[in-house]
C-alpha cells in the first residue's frame, strides 16, 4: 500500500513534466481508442453487408437469360433441393411472362419510342402487327411495337425488391399477397395503374381470367412500374406451367459460403441449369471497408507502440534521474521488488491520466474519424458503379451506400478498452526501466558522489 | 562484535587490476565509535561497502553480530541491510519528495515495522536528534545541511541498528555543525550500545573516537 501511494505521489514530482506526458499519452490512448472503434464498426458493417449484400445466387435453366435462349424449365421440385443445401437460408422462386394485348387487357404504360422499334428491329420485342404508320404516305409496312406488360409469379413477396428488376419496392397503397396464395389477385406498378385507370379492388384480364389488383407499388423507375406481380402458385396455374420457374434466387448466410453453396447446388442440379452469384461484386463493394480496417488496425497498433515508447522513454529518464535513489532505497532496506513496483505504479499512474484523457478523445473523435475515413475511402470507388454492368453497378452501389451509413457505436465499453489499453502500454513501457531498477547496486550510493 | 578477517576487494578498471582493499582485517567490540581516516582512493568507501553488505569482498570474512554477511543469499542481505544496518551518508541522500518523518517510516516500513508505531517512533527519533517538531513534516529542500544531516541519523537509528556506518558525515557542513552531528553520533553509540564506524578526512573530529584506524592504498593501520 504504502508502495503504491509513494508510485502515485512521485508521478507529481515534476508537474511540467506530468502534465506534458499525459497529454502526449493522453493523445496516443485516444487515438489507439479512436481506430479500435473505427475498427470495431467496420468490422460490424463487413460483417452486415457479408450477410445482405451480395450472398445470393441465381439459378436459372441453362441457356436461358430473360426471354432469350432456350432449354428446358426450372422445376419448384429442384429448387427444393436446393434448400436442403448447408448454409442455404432461404429461397425465392419466380416465373416470368409477358403480357400483350393479345392475352391481356392491359396497355403497357412504356412507349416503345425509337429505342422500342429498335430492339423490335432487331427481335428483341414481342411479335409486331402489321399496320400502316400513322401519317406516312409509304405504300410499305411498319414493323409497329409496343413493349410488353412483364408478370412476376413469385412464392416470396416479402423481398420484392429483389425480384422486380431494379429499384427499391415500395407498396404505396393496398398490400401484399402471400407468397402460397393460389387466388388471381396481383401488386401492379404505380405507371402501369395509371395507364389503365386501375385503384385498388379493380380488375384486369390475363389469360382470359380476370385478376384484381390488390396492391400497388413504386420502385422508382419506369420500366419495375410496368410490371404485375402475382402469387407464384396461380401465374403457373394461368400459364398452365404447374411446378415449372423460370428462376429462382437463393440466399446464403454469408458471402464466404457462397462458393460451396455453388458448388453443392451444381451437383444436385447438374447441367441443366446455369447459376450466377455476385460474390465477386460484393467483396469489390466491401473492399473499401476492408481498407479501413486495415488503416486503423494499423493505426491502432502504431498509436499503441507509440504510447509504450513515451512511456518507456519517460521511465528511463526518471530511473537515471532517481539512480542515487534507488540505490539508497535498496541502501536502508527496501528490495528489488518493492523498488520496481513504485515505478511500474508511477508509470501506471501517467498512463492512467492519459486514459482518462485519451477517453475524452475517443469518446468525441471516435465517430467524426469514422466517418472520415469511410468518407475518403467510398468516394475512390464512387465511379465504379458507373463503369460496371447494371447487376454489378448495382450491388456496388448498395455497397457504397451501405458504407456510407456506418454506425459507430461509442459506449461504456470504450473505458474497458481504454483502462487495457493504459495497463498495456505502462506495464511493455516499464519492462526495461524495471530491468534497469533491478541492476542497479546499492553499493553506488556510496560512491557516486 | 564487528569482525573483519582478511578481506579483499578486487576491481578492474580497463585492463588494470585495482585492490581497493587489501587483506584487511579488524576487530571492533560493540558500542565502540571508531573512525577511518584516508585519503580519497584508499579505500575508506569500499570497505564501508563491505561492512554494510552493499558489496561482497573477492575474498574474506565479515563477521557481524554471528554471521558472515559474505555468505548471506541476496534476500538475506537486504534483510540485514534493513534491521542490523543503519547508513549515514556525506550528501545525506534523503527522498526529496518525502517529509523528515516519512524518510524515517520508509526505513522502518522495509524493516516491516508495523504502521502504528512509525509514526510515532519516527517522530521521537528527530526529536532525540535535535529536530524541532515543527520541522518533521517539512521535506529535505526546506532543511539545512545540519537539519538534513539529523534527519539522516534518526533515519539510520530506525531500526535499533547494531551499527551505523557513516561515509564522511560532516564532509558537507561547516566545522561548528560537524562537531554538533559528531558529538551526537558519539552521544548515541553510547546511549544505544551502537556500533559505529565512521569515514573522514577530519583529524581532529577522529581524534574523540574510541578507535581510529587509517587506511592508505587499501592497507589498515591501527593509530
Amino acid at each position: 500500500m504504502e508502495v503504491i501511494k509513494r508510485g502515485i505521489k512521485n508521478a507529481f514530482r515534476n508537474s511540467i513534466r506530468t502534465v506534458s506526458i499525459v497529454f502526449i499519452l493522453g493523445l496516443s490512448i485516444g487515438l489507439t481508442l479512436t481506430m479500435l472503434i473505427a475498427r470495431n464498426a467496420v468490422d460490424e458493417k463487413i460483417a452486415s453487408v457479408k450477410t445482405s449484400i451480395g450472398n445470393t445466387i441465381t439459378i436459372s435453366p441453362a441457356g436461358v437469360r430473360g426471354f432469350e435462349g432456350g432449354g428446358e424449365p426450372l422445376t419448384s421440385a429442384q429448387i427444393d433441393k436446393v434448400n436442403e443445401i448447408k448454409n442455404v437460408t432461404g429461397t425465392i422462386q419466380s416465373l416470368n411472362n409477358r403480357l400483350t394485348t393479345d392475352n391481356s387487357s392491359l396497355v403497357s404504360a412504356i412507349d416503345a419510342g425509337s429505342l422500342g422499334q429498335r430492339f423490335n428491329q432487331t427481335g428483341g420485342g414481342q411479335p409486331p402487327s402489321d399496320t400502316p404508320t400513322e401519317g406516312t404516305t409509304s405504300t410499305s409496312t411498319t414493323r409497329s411495337f409496343t413493349p410488353p406488360v412483364m408478370i412476376l409469379g413469385t412464392n416470396n413477396p416479402t423481398n420484392l425488391s429483389q425480384s422486380i428488376g431494379g429499384g427499391d419496392f415500395k407498396l404505396t397503397s393496398g398490400e401484399v399477397f402471400n407468397g402460397d396464395e393460389t387466388e388471381n389477385i396481383s401488386i401492379i406498378g404505380k405507371d402501369l395503374a395509371e395507364k389503365n385507370s386501375l385503384v385498388l379492388g379493380s380488375t384486369f384480364t390475363a389469360y382470359d381470367k380476370d385478376i384484381k389488383v390488390v396492391g400497388i407499388y413504386d420502385s422508382g423507375n419506369s420500366f419495375s412500374n410496368n410490371q404485375v406481380i402475382v402469387p407464384l402458385i396461380s401465374l403457373q396455374t394461368l400459364t398452365e406451367q404447374t411446378g415449372e420457374i423460370s428462376s429462382a434466387i437463393v440466399t446464403v448466410a454469408s458471402i464466404s459460403d457462397i462458393d460451396e453453396v455453388v458448388t453443392e447446388a451444381k451437383n444436385v442440379l447438374g447441367d441443366s441449369v446455369d447459376i450466377t452469384n455476385g460474390a465477386d461484386q460484393a467483396k469489390t463493394a466491401i473492399e473499401p471497408l476492408e481498407n479501413i480496417k486495415s488503416i486503423s488496425t494499423i493505426s491502432l497498433i502504431g498509436s499503441m507502440i507509440a504510447g509504450a515508447v513515451i512511456i518507456l522513454l519517460t521511465m528511463m529518464m526518471i530511473v537515471r534521474e532517481r539512480r542515487r535513489e534507488i540505490g539508497v532505497l535498496k541502501a536502508i532496506g527496501a528490495t528489488n521488488i518493492r523498488v520496481m513496483a513504485q515505478f511500474i505504479v508511477e508509470s501506471i499512474t501517467l498512463t492512467s491520466m492519459g486514459m482518462i484523457i485519451g477517453t475524452f478523445i475517443g469518446f468525441l473523435g471516435a465517430s467524426p474519424i469514422t466517418k472520415l475515413l469511410v468518407q475518403n475511402s467510398s468516394s475512390s470507388t464512387t465511379q465504379a458503379p458507373q463503369q460496371a454492368g447494371r447487376g454489378m453497378g448495382r450491388i456496388m452501389e448498395m455497397g457504397t451506400t451501405n458504407i456510407k451509413n456506418i454506425q459507430v457505436n461509442v459506449g461504456p465499453d470504450i473505458i474497458l478498452y481504454a483502462i487495457l489499453a493504459a495497463f498495456i502500454i505502462a506495464i511493455v513501457g516499464s519492462a526495461i526501466p524495471a530491468y534497469f531498477i533491478s541492476k542497479v547496486r546499492p553499493a553506488e550510493v556510496m560512491r557516486a558522489e | 562484535m564487528l569482525e573483519v578477517k582478511k578481506a579483499t576487494k578486487i576491481y578492474k578498471s580497463g585492463d588494470n587490476i585495482v585492490k581497493a582493499v587489501n587483506n584487511i582485517s579488524l576487530s571492533i567490540p560493540q558500542g565502540k565509535f571508531v573512525s577511518i581516516i584516508g585519503k580519497s582512493g584508499s579505500g575508506k568507501s569500499t570497505l564501508l561497502s563491505i561492512l554494510g553488505a552493499l558489496d561482497k569482498p573477492t575474498s574474506g570474512e565479515v563477521i557481524i553480530d554471528g554471521k558472515d554477511v559474505v555468505l548471506m543469499t541476496e534476500a538475506q542481505q537486504v534483510d540485514y541491510r534493513s534491521k542490523k544496518i543503519g547508513f549515514v551518508f556525506q550528501n545525506y541522500n534523503l527522498i526529496p519528495n518525502l517529509t523528515a518523518i516519512e524518510n524515517i517510516m520508509i526505513a522502518m516500513e522495509f524493516a516491516h515495522v508495523k504502521k502504528i508505531e512509525r509514526a510515532e517512533r519516527a517522530s521521537k527519533l528527530l526529536i532525540e536528534v535535535g529536530l524541532s517538531k515543527d520541522k518533521h513534516n517539512r521535506k529535505p529542500g526546506k532543511l539545512s545541511g545540519g537539519e538534513q544531516q539529523r534527519v539522516a541519523i534518526a533515519r539510520a537509528l530506525a531500526n535499533k541498528p547494531k551499527l551505523i556506518l557513516a561515509d564522511e558525515p560532516t564532509g558537507n557542513l561547516d566545522s561548528a555543525t560537524g562537531k554538533i552531528i559528531f558529538d551526537l553520533l558519539h552521544k548515541l553509540s553510547r546511549s544505544e550500545n551502537t556500533t559505529i564506524v565512521a569515514v573522514t578526512h577530519d583529524l581532529s573530529v577522529a581524534g574523540k573516537t574510541d578507535l581510529t584506524f587509517s587506511l592508505k592504498d587499501g592497507k589498515l593501520e591501527k593509530k
